[in-house]
C-alpha cells in the first residue's frame, strides 16, 4: 500500500517537474509573442492613427480605419468656401505699401492679377496709371489697387449684403450674391471696381469649378468684380500675385498689427511704419475719410524716366490752358 | 613740338581707353573675395537639386531674369539681368555664383536673409542643369556636423538685450564657435524681419542683439526668434525660440463697431427698434387720418 502510494507520487512528482519545465518554457514563449505582439499592434496603432478637425473646431485622434471620407456637394463646397472667405483671418490687418518712386510701368502686377482672377485683358483689378497733377509737376506711374477702405463707402450702399469687409480689413464681394446694381462702382471714390458686362474670358474652361469668393474665380457676367488683396494666398501666407510678380521692387504688403511689410521682388521685411514715417508715405484722398489699407511712397528720386511716349495720356485731364 | 603734342594725344587717347575700359570692368565685375570664389557645395547637384532649385528660381529669380535659355529677362531694367544660361554667367565658378546670389549689387537684391544656405545652392544646381560641359567639384563639408552645434537665446529684460550662445557639443568636449556670423531674426507672417545687424561671435560663442521695445507680438507678447549661424567649420545653423520679448497685440476686428449697416444682420438693435417705432408711429397716423376721414364720410352721408 505504502509502495503502491509513494510510486505515483513519485511519478507524479517527476511528472510535476517536467509538466513545470513545460509550462514555464511554453509560457515563456507564449508570453514573449503575446508582449512582441501587442507592442506590434501598439505600433501599428500608432502609424495608422490620423487627427482630424470636427465642425465644431475641435481636433481628435481617432483610427485610420474608423474614418470614411465624406464627399462633398459642389453647394457644400461653395457655402464652405463663403463662409471662410467672409470670416477672414483673426488677428490681422493686412496693408500694402506702393513705393512709386520705384515703378517703371513694367505692368507684371496687372499680368499676374489678370492671369489669377481670370479678367480680360480690358478689365483691372489693378492698373498702372500715368499721372500728372497738374502742367508744372512731373508725371509719374501709379499703380491703383483697390484700396480696402476701412470705411467703406461701396460696403454700406450695397442692398443685398454681396460686398463686405473683413475682420482682416480685405474689402470682398460674393459675386453668387450680387445683382448687378453698381451702386459699389458708383459710390467708390477710387473707381477699383468693375463690372463684367461681356461674357468672362474663360466661362467655358471655368464652368465645373466651384466658385472661391477669395479669388472672384469663376468670374459671372451681370455682376462686379474688384481686386481682392489675393485673400486665397494670403490665407497661405503668400504675398500677393501683383506683389510678387513685380519685377521692380514696388511693392510691401504685410500685417499693420505685427508693424512689418515685405517686398515682393526683394523678399526684405521692414518695419511699416518706420517705412512710411521715413519715406513721406501718405493715402489716396484721405479727405474723403475712407480710411484706404493702401499707402504710397511719393515718386521721390527715381532712376527711370517718365517716358515722352505715355505724356500725352498722362497730360490728358489738363486741356491746353 | 609737333612730336610732343602726339605724344599727348597718344597719351590722352590710351589714358581715355583705359579709363572707358575700367569703367566697363568694374561694372561688370562683382569684386568676389578670393577665399569665397573657391568655395563648392555640399550638396550634389543632380536632377532631384535641379528640381528643387528651379522651384525656388521661379519664385525669387525668374521675374527678372526670365527662364534659362529662353532670354526673356527684363530688358527694362538697367543694366538688363543675365540670361543665366548665357556663357558669361557658366564661365563663373559655384563660389562666385553663390557669393553673387548672396550678397547681390545695384539693382539685384541679397538673398543671404531670405534663401537658406541649402536654398542657394539648389538654385545653382538648377542654374548649372543646362550646362552640359559643367563639371561640379564637391565640397568636402560634411553638413551633418551642423547637427552638434547647439544655440542658446537669452533675454535680459533690464538692457533689452538679446544674447546669443553657440556651442557645438564635439567628442572632445564643448566648443564654443568663434567668429562665426550671426543674425537674429522676428518670424512675421509674410517674412522674416531682421533685428540689428549681422554680427560676430566673440571667443566664447557669444553675440549680443539690441532688440526693440516697440515690437509687437501676439497677444500676450511672444515672438518667435530665429537665430541663424553661420560657421565656417559647422556650416549654417537655425535655431527658433519663442520669447515674450514684443508688445502684447490684441486689436479689435476691423468688421466691428462700423457704420456698414446696409442689411438687418450687421445692424445694431437701437437702429432696429428706432426704425421699427417709426414705422409704427407712420402706420397709426396713417389709421387715425383714415378713421377720421372716414368719419368725415360718415357724418357728410348722414
Amino acid at each position: 500500500m505504502s509502495e503502491k502510494e509513494k510510486k505515483p507520487r513519485k511519478k507524479s512528482r517527476r511528472e510535476f517537474l517536467q509538466d513545470l519545465g513545460i509550462v514555464g518554457v511554453g509560457t515563456l514563449i507564449g508570453g514573449s509573442a503575446i508582449f512582441a505582439g501587442i507592442n506590434y499592434d501598439k505600433r501599428k496603432k500608432q502609424a495608422e492613427r490620423v487627427k482630424v478637425l470636427t465642425a465644431e473646431n475641435e481636433l481628435l485622434e481617432i483610427e485610420k480605419s474608423d474614418t470614411t471620407k465624406v464627399i462633398k456637394s459642389k453647394l457644400e463646397n461653395l457655402t464652405y468656401l463663403q463662409k471662410e472667405g467672409r470670416d477672414g483671418i483673426a488677428g490681422r490687418r493686412f496693408v500694402m505699401v506702393i513705393d512709386l518712386s520705384k515703378c517703371r510701368n513694367a505692368r507684371k502686377c496687372m499680368a499676374a492679377c489678370n492671369n489669377a482672377h481670370h479678367l480680360r485683358p480690358e478689365q483691372h483689378h489693378i492698373n498702372v496709371l500715368k499721372m500728372q497733377e497738374s502742367h508744372d509737376t512731373p508725371a509719374y506711374y501709379m499703380p491703383k489697387p483697390c484700396q480696402h477702405c476701412d470705411n467703406p463707402p461701396c460696403v454700406a450702399v450695397c442692398p443685398v449684403d454681396a460686398t463686405f469687409k473683413r475682420q482682416d480689413g480685405i474689402v470682398l464681394i460674393d459675386n453668387e450674391r450680387c445683382i448687378g446694381c453698381r451702386f459699389c462702382i458708383a459710390a467708390c471714390p477710387y473707381s477699383a471696381r468693375i463690372f463684367n458686362w461681356a461674357e468672362p474670358i474663360k466661362s467655358v474652361e471655368d464652368e465645373d469649378l466651384t466658385y472661391n469668393v477669395e479669388l472672384n474665380v469663376p468670374q459671372r457676367k451681370g455682376t462686379v468684380s474688384k481686386c481682392l488683396f489675393s485673400a486665397d494666398r494670403v490665407r497661405e501666407g503668400k504675398l500677393p500675385y501683383c506683389v510678387s510678380a513685380c519685377p521692380n521692387g514696388v511693392y510691401y504688403f504685410g500685417d499693420e498689427n505685427e508693424d512689418t511689410v515685405t517686398n515682393g521682388t526683394t523678399k526684405e521685411t521692414v518695419r511699416f511704419k518706420k517705412l512710411l514715417e521715413d519715406n513721406g508715405g501718405y493715402t489716396l484722398m484721405p479727405e474723403l475719410g475712407t480710411h484706404p489699407r493702401v499707402y504710397y511712397l511719393p515718386p521721390k528720386g527715381k532712376d527711370y524716366p517718365f517716358q515722352d511716349k505715355d505724356k500725352p495720356e498722362a497730360a490728358e485731364h489738363l486741356g491746353n490752358s | 613740338m609737333l612730336k610732343r603734342i602726339i605724344d599727348l594725344r597718344v597719351a590722352l587717347t590710351l589714358a581715355v581707353t583705359i579709363l572707358y575700359c575700367a569703367n566697363d570692368f568694374a561694372a561688370n565685375n562683382w569684386n568676389v573675395p578670393v577665399d569665397k570664389k573657391t568655395k563648392n557645395s555640399y550638396i550634389k547637384f543632380d536632377a532631384a537639386s535641379a528640381s528643387q532649385g528651379e522651384a525656388i528660381y521661379n519664385k525669387n529669380c525668374a521675374s527678372c531674369h526670365g527662364n534659362p535659355g529662353k532670354g526673356n529677362s527684363l530688358k527694362s531694367l538697367s543694366p538688363v539681368p543675365p540670361d543665366l544660361s548665357s556663357a558669361k554667367t557658366q564661365e563663373l565658378t559655384d563660389g562666385e555664383l553663390f557669393y553673387i546670389l548672396s550678397t547681390g549689387r545695384m539693382i539685384m537684391p541679397s538673398f543671404k536673409n531670405v534663401l537658406s544656405e541649402d536654398e542657394r545652392w539648389r538654385v545653382i544646381s538648377f542654374i548649372r542643369s543646362s550646362n552640359k560641359s559643367y563639371v561640379q567639384t564637391l565640397s568636402k563639408f560634411d553638413p551633418n556636423k551642423s547637427k552638434l552645434v547647439k544655440i542658446n537665446l537669452n533675454f535680459d529684460p533690464a538692457t533689452h538685450n538679446i544674447r546669443i550662445l553657440a556651442i557645438a557639443n564635439e567628442k572632445s568636449g564643448v566648443v564654443a564657435l568663434k567668429d562665426a556670423e550671426v543674425a537674429l531674426f522676428a518670424i512675421r507672417y509674410f517674412g522674416r524681419l531682421q533685428i540689428g545687424k549681422s554680427t560676430k561671435t566673440d571667443k566664447d560663442g557669444m553675440a549680443n542683439f539690441k532688440f526693440s521695445k516697440d515690437l509687437p507680438g501676439d497677444k500676450a507678447g511672444i515672438v518667435e526668434l530665429v537665430a541663424k549661424v553661420n560657421d565656417e567649420n559647422y556650416g549654417e545653423i537655425e535655431s527658433v525660440t519663442k520669447m515674450k520679448v514684443g508688445i502684447p497685440t490684441d486689436k479689435p476686428a476691423l468688421n466691428k463697431d462700423r457704420a456698414i449697416w446696409n442689411v438687418l444682420a450687421k445692424a445694431p438693435i437701437w437702429i432696429i427698434v428706432l426704425y421699427s417705432f417709426g414705422v409704427l408711429v407712420f402706420v397709426l397716423v396713417l389709421l387715425y387720418l383714415l378713421n377720421n376721414l372716414r368719419k368725415l364720410k360718415k357724418t357728410g352721408d348722414n
